[in-house]
C-alpha cells in the first residue's frame, strides 16, 4: 500500500508544466539509436564490411538461442534454490546456500571451463560445447536468480503470510498462492536485467569454441587480419540486442509499478 | 453506539482455554504466565498500554506465535498435543488485523474465495455464493471485482472480516481492527462487529474503543507488562477499577 502512495506522488511530480516530460524522454537512447543506424548504413556501403557483418551476424542466432535456453533453466534452478534459501528446513537451506555461495564465488569463465573440461567428459558430452555452455550459464546464473527470488520473497510483508496462515493455508499454499505471485511481480525488472547480463556473458563461451557471436568475430578477424571490422561488427550487434532488451525491461518496469501490483 | 446492551444471547461453556502462557522475546517477557477462558458467544475485549502483550496473547490463541510455556485449548483440542493439525484449527479461528492484510494481487471476491477453495475445498460456485452473500452482509456487495487498493480503509477491513467469516469460524480474533482507520470509517467497521456480536459470534478483540466495549463486550481484560491485571464487566473495569495501574491507563486513554 505504501508503494501505491509513492507512485502517485511520482506521477503528480512529473506532470506539471510538461517540461519535465521533455527531460524524461530517453535522449541518450535516441542518440545511440540514431548512431547505430548510421554506423550500420556506413558498414553496408563498404563491401568488405558488409561481408564481415554478414558473417558475424550468423552467430546471433546461436547466442540468442543459448541465452534463452540457459535462462529458462536458470529461472527454474534459481526458483528452487531461492525457495531453499528462505526455507525453514535446515537441509534445504544449507544445500541452497552452499550452491549459491559457491557459484557466486566463482568467475563465470571458470564455471564454463570447468563444465566443459571436467564435468562434460565425465558424462561423455565434451563433443558439444554449446551444451556445456548452456549448463554452465544455467548453473552460474541460477545462483544469482536465487538471490533475486529470495529478496523478492523477503520483501513481502510478514502480515501477508500471517493472514494466509490464519485462514488455514499451509506454508506451501501460502508461498504458492500469496507470497510468490506478489514476489514475482516485484522481481520482474531485476530478472530482466539478468537476462541481458547473461546474453553478454554468453560471449564467454567463445573460450570453449562455441560458434556464437563473439567466436565468429574472432574467427573472421583472424581470417581477414582485420579485427577492427570484426569486433566492430560484433559490438554493434550486441548493442542492438541489449538496447532492445533494456527497452523491454523498462516497459516491464513501468507496467509493474503502475499496475495494481 | 446503540441503545444499552444489545447482547441477548446465551453465553456458554469455554471454547478457548489458556493456561499459564508465557512468551519471551530476547530479554522482554511479552507474556508472563497468563491464564484466560473465553466462553461460547462471549465478546471479550483486551485493553492495555502499548507493549503490554495484547497482540502476543491474541496470536498465541491460534499459535501464530508459539508460546514458550503453557497450554491453549480450542473447542476441546489442546494445540500442543502431538498430531494436531494446526491448519485445521486456524481454519476455524478467524483473525482480523490492524493493517487489514488483504491480498493485493487478488480482487475482493478472490480474496474471500481463495481459502474456501484451497483450504475448505468448496466448489467455485459455492465459494462464490458464500463470498457474495458475505460481501452483501458487510455492505459492499458492489466492490466484488475491485482490487484492495481501490477501496477505502473501512471497506478493506470489512472485506477482511468477510474473508474470515467465509471459513465459518468458531471464534473471531481482532487485533486493533479500527486503529488504522480514519475516524469517519471506524463506525462502519464497528457496526459490522456489533452485528456479529448480536448473532452470537465468539469474539476476542484488542481495541481501545470504549464505546464499543460498553455496548458489546461481556468482559474487559486489562493487561500490563505481560500480565492480566484486572478483568470484569466493562462498567466495573472502566468506572470502578480495582487497580491503580488500570486507573492510570484509563485516565490516559480517556484524555484523547
Ligand atoms: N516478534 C517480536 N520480536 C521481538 N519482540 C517482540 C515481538 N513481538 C512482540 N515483541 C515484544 O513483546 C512485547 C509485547 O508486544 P505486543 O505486540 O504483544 O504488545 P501490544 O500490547 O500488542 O502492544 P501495541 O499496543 O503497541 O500493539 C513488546 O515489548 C514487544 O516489543
Ligand atoms: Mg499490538
Amino acid at each position: 500500500m505504501g508503494e501505491v502512495g509513492s507512485s502517485e506522488i511520482n506521477q503528480t511530480a512529473r506532470s506539471p508544466l510538461g517540461r519535465s516530460s521533455l527531460r524524461q524522454a530517453p535522449w541518450w537512447l535516441i542518440i545511440l539509436g540514431i548512431g547505430i543506424v548510421f554506423v550500420l548504413l556506413a558498414m553496408m556501403r563498404n563491401e568488405d564490411y558488409a561481408k564481415t557483418l554478414g558473417y558475424v551476424l550468423g552467430g546471433v542466432g546461436l547466442s540468442v538461442f543459448i541465452t534463452v535456453v540457459a535462462y529458462v533453466a536458470a529461472l527454474i534452478i534459481g526458483l528452487i534454490a531461492g525457495l531453499g534459501r528462505v526455507s525453514a528446513n535446515p537441509i534445504a537451506y544449507h544445500t541452497a546456500t552452499l550452491y549459491v555461495e559457491v557459484m557466486r564465488g566463482l568467475p563465470m569463465l571458470v564455471i564454463i571451463l570447468y563444465t566443459q573440461f571436467v564435468i562434460a567428459p565425465m558424462i561423455g558430452a565434451q563433443r558439444n560445447p554449446a551444451l556445456s555452455g548452456i549448463l554452465a550459464l544455467a548453473l552460474g546464473y541460477g545462483a544469482y536468480l536465487a538471490e533475486v527470488y529470495r529478496a523478492g520473497i523477503e520483501s513481502i510483508e510478514r502480515g501477508q503470510a500471517e493472514a494466509a496462515r490464519s485462514l488455514g493455508m499451509s506454508a506451501g499454499q501460502t508461498m504458492r498462492h500469496i507470497i510468490l505471485p506478489q514476489a514475482l511481480r516485484r522481481v520482474l525488472p531485476p530478472l530482466g536485467n539478468d537476462f541481458i547480463a547473461m546474453l553478454k556473458d554468453s560471449s564467454l563461451l567463445s573460450a570453449i569454441g562455441v560458434n556464437e557471436l563473439t567466436q565468429l568475430a574472432r574467427i573472421e578477424g583472424s581470417r581477414t587480419f582485420d579485427y577492427f571490422r570484426a569486433f566492430n561488427s560484433a559490438a554493434i550487434l550486441y548493442l542492438i540486442l541489449t538496447l532492445l532488451l533494456s527497452l523491454g525491461v523498462r516497459l516491464l518496469e513501468r507496467r509493474t509499478s503502475s499496475g495494481r501490483r | 453506539m446503540d441503545d444499552a446492551k444489545p447482547i441477548p444471547h446465551y453465553i456458554g461453556t469455554p471454547i478457548i482455554t489458556m493456561k499459564g502462557i508465557s512468551r519471551r522475546f530476547g530479554h522482554t517477557l511479552a507474556l508472563d504466565n497468563v491464564s484466560l477462558d473465553v466462553r461460547r458467544g462471549e465478546v471479550l475485549m483486551i485493553v492495555g498500554p502499548s507493549g503490554s502483550g495484547k497482540s502476543t496473547l491474541l496470536r498465541c490463541i491460534n499459535y501464530l506465535e508459539l508460546p514458550d510455556a503453557g497450554m491453549v485449548e480450542i473447542d476441546g483440542v489442546v494445540l500442543s498435543r502431538h498430531g494436531v493439525d494446526l491448519n485445521r484449527i486456524r481454519e476455524h479461528v478467524g483473525m482480523v488485523f490492524q493493517r487489514f492484510e488483504l491480498f493485493p494481487h487478488l480482487t475482493v471476491i478472490q480474496n474471500i474465495m481463495l481459502a474456501q477453495r484451497i483450504v475448505a475445498k468448496r466448489s467455485p460456485q459455492a465459494s462464490e455464493q458464500i463470498a457474495r452473500d458475505l460481501l452483501a452482509k458487510v455492505g459492499i456487495g458492489e466492490k466484488a471485482d475491485s482490487y484492495p487498493v481501490q477501496l477505502s480503509g473501512g471497506q478493506q477491513q470489512r472485506v477482511a472480516i468477510a474473508r474470515s467469516l467465509a471459513m465459518q469460524p468458531k471464534v473471531m480474533l481482532f487485533d486493533e481492527p479500527t486503529s488504522a482507520l480514519d475516524p469517519e470509517m471506524i463506525k462502519e467497521v464497528l457496526d459490522v462487529m456489533l452485528d456479529l456480536a448480536r448473532e452470537g459470534m465468539t469474539m476476542v478483540i484488542v481495541s481501545h474503543e470504549m464505546g464499543f466495549a460498553r455496548a458489546a463486550a461481556n468482559r474487559v481484560v486489562f493487561m500490563d507488562q505481560g500480565r492480566i491485571v484486572e478483568m470484569g464487566a466493562p462498567e466495573q473495569v472502566f468506572d470502578n477499577p480495582h487497580h491503580d495501574r488500570t486507573r492510570l491507563f484509563l485516565s490516559k486513554v480517556l484524555q484523547h
